[in-house]
């Protein structure tokens, strides 16, 4: 097998850093946004477990212990499960009840996938600096186009150390907003490993520790290869934190080694493949293209040209949409406020539902009104957090639409949405289902009151039923209250 | 640090019952109001009667003989409705003689 190089953060990260900061300047970006949004070369970038590390994140005092999320769908199921708890044998997918009786001090979080959604998007708007061209994939996982980029970096190693860097801003900006307390550590560690380009911390110093060691890009993987699959593969055979970079010489060689279980397969034609005796897929690519297509149909042609190295699928970029404008003439010029403020919703809702909208969130909007003496007024407010929820836009539209100083009574009244940030196909989707979003608006409502009752009471003194063994014969071993915390 | 620990529910609660010549219960009463150290039947005739239940229908019987490889298990239940309607579920602990009330599923 011919192994791709194995990269870790150089020191010429951070020449390039500063390079790409005096020029600011992409290949794609010279062209005036006309370059076509495609790339064959691919950087993929692998967070696994993303949902639980955020979600770690923001409550850091709990990273030592045995943590699970679980299921958006099923909340009796486990969704991703922590290290430490799958050493104790959790595993995602599991029942609460089988987790809790494996490992009794199991933490349980119910999810909260818009923020999720929400900081992958913070994160595709981030490595928007470093290329055009950014394809993402689930959560956690996305692609990054770079033909062209070596003009810009220099080499896969230059341009992986640029990205690594990129994704520590994200990785930055995810802490202090999160916690700001919390963020001060949690930047010293980080400057300390950019400083030494290995994370080195100071023995005793616990808190800086305990930061670094829930920082998301600990955990990220980066494959560098031409087409977006050889890319992952490289991805997933990357150590926590570092790169595999496969060179077009050794595309071929690399993917034959691979195991089968890296292609997009349905467990049912894995267990088929694995039972004919195809275990890796230079097995599957020395089979005759026909055969395997008798056998499994169109999907065994995609699995055996991507076996076979036969087929490069390109990165996909998105062109942003172009500004989104909903407004309202009032038959009679309004000059109550509180009617303004209900009109800026509608619009706000009309604007979301605009088709170009969709897939991507909201990072700048303005509100815009002409008075009735011809004059107008005008004013932006950029997010913090990329939204496509109306009430996170509305609020600071709407606080300036308060302090505005009308002399006449308002005609027209305008929304317009200028910039966009990229988010989820997935957990858009996840947003939009009324379900989640209700679980995730109750969630948030919750912790505010929990965290009202403590700061009263020390404790919250609230409990969630879960089954432990709920056929047991002995009653008493069926259910039990487990701290609600959420 | 908080610690989530999990608290059962549905915990066993010592009671005093009086029993027939079966061995089946007549009554109930709550182990807090029987005076300590006398027999049940005199316990249960010294309480007030409203801290008695009597025994409408016994709904079903069974038997638990479980975990003979660690503590040994072994209860005998029985599945009852109290005067007044109540559904509960009594089971006396074989090894120590003991009865026990909880709220059926």
């Amino acid at each position: 097998m011919k192994r791709a190089a194995r990269l870790s953060r150089g020191k010429t990260v951070r020449n390039r850093v500063a390079s790409h900061r005096r020029t600011n300047l992409s290949p794609y970006r010279s062209a005036g946004g006309s370059t076509n949004l495609q790339s064959e070369l691919a950087v993929c970038i692998w967070l696994p477990l993303f949902a639980l590390r955020c979600e770690q994140q923001r409550r850091s005092e709990f990273t030592n212990d045995p943590t699970a999320l679980l299921a958006v769908e099923d909340v009796r199921r486990l969704w991703q499960v922590s290290p430490t708890a799958r050493r104790a044998g959790v595993k995602a997918g599991m029942t609460v009840s089988q987790a809790v009786g494996l490992c009794p001090a199991l933490l349980l979080w119910e999810p909260d996938p818009v923020y999720y959604d929400v900081q992958f998007s913070n994160l595709l708007l981030e490595l928007g600096n470093v290329s055009p061209v950014i394809e993402p994939g689930e959560l956690g996982q996305l692609y990054v186009g770079v033909d062209g980029l070596q003009r810009l970096y220099g080499s896969p190693e230059d341009q992986i150390g640029m990205i690594q860097h990129t994704v520590t801003v994200w990785q930055r900006k995810l802490v202090a907003g999160s916690r700001e307390s919390r963020a001060n550590i949690a930047r010293d560690g980080w400057k300390t490993r950019n400083r030494k380009w290995e994370l080195r911390l100071s023995k005793g110093d616990k808190e800086t520790e305990q930061a670094a060691r829930f920082c998301v890009c600990t955990f990220a993987r980066f494959g560098w290869g031409r087409g977006k699959f050889t890319a992952w593969v490289a991805a997933t055979r990357a150590n926590p934190g570092e790169a595999v970079i496969v060179s077009e010489k050794e595309r071929v060689g690399f993917l034959a080694s691979q195991p089968i279980a890296v292609l997009p397969l349905e467990s049912d034609t894995h267990r088929r493949l694995w039972r004919l005796g195809i275990k890796t897929l230079s097995d599957l690519a020395q089979l005759p293209e026909a055969a395997v297509v008798s056998q499994f149909g169109r999907v065994g042609r995609r699995l055996w040209s991507l076996a076979a190295g036969a087929v490069v699928d390109p990165v996909v970029g998105r062109k942003t949409p172009e500004p989104i404008i909903a407004k309202v003439d009032f038959s009679h010029p309004v000059a109550d406020r509180t009617m303004l403020s209900h009109s800026l919703d509608r619009l706000i809702e009309q604007a979301l539902r605009h088709p170009q909208r969709a897939g991507w969130r909201i990072l700048k909007a303005q509100v815009c009104a002409r008075q009735e003496n011809g004059t107008s007024w005008v004013s932006s407010a950029t997010l913090n957090d990329p939204s496509a929820d109306r009430r996170h836009i509305a609020a600071p539209l709407k606080i300036r639409l308060e302090h505005a100083q009308f002399v006449k009574a308002v005609e027209t009244l305008a929304v317009e949405f200028t910039m966009f940030a990229r988010g989820t196909d997935e957990l858009q989707l996840f947003a939009r289902d009324a379900n989640s979003s209700a679980r995730a608006g109750r969630q948030r409502a919750l912790r505010t009151a929990v965290r009202e009752i403590k700061a009263r009471y020390r404790r919250s003194g609230l409990y969630q039923i879960v089954e432990v063994q709920p056929h047991s014969r002995l009653l008493e071993r069926r259910y039990a209250l487990i701290d609600y915390d959420p | 640090m908080i610690h989530n620990q999990l608290h059962p529910l549905n915990l066993p609660r010592r009671v005093q019952v009086q029993l027939n010549n079966e061995g089946l219960p007549l009554a109930v009463a709550s182990d807090s109001v029987l005076l300590p150290g006398s027999t049940v039947e005199k316990q249960l005739s010294d309480v007030p009667k409203d801290d008695v239940k009597s025994v409408a229908a016994i709904l079903e019987i069974w038997r638990v003989e479980d975990e003979w490889w660690r503590q040994p298990i072994s209860r005998r239940y029985v599945e009852v409705v109290l005067q007044g309607g109540r559904h509960v579920v009594l089971y006396e602990d074989l090894a120590t003689g003991d009865w026990f009330i909880q709220r059926c599923d």
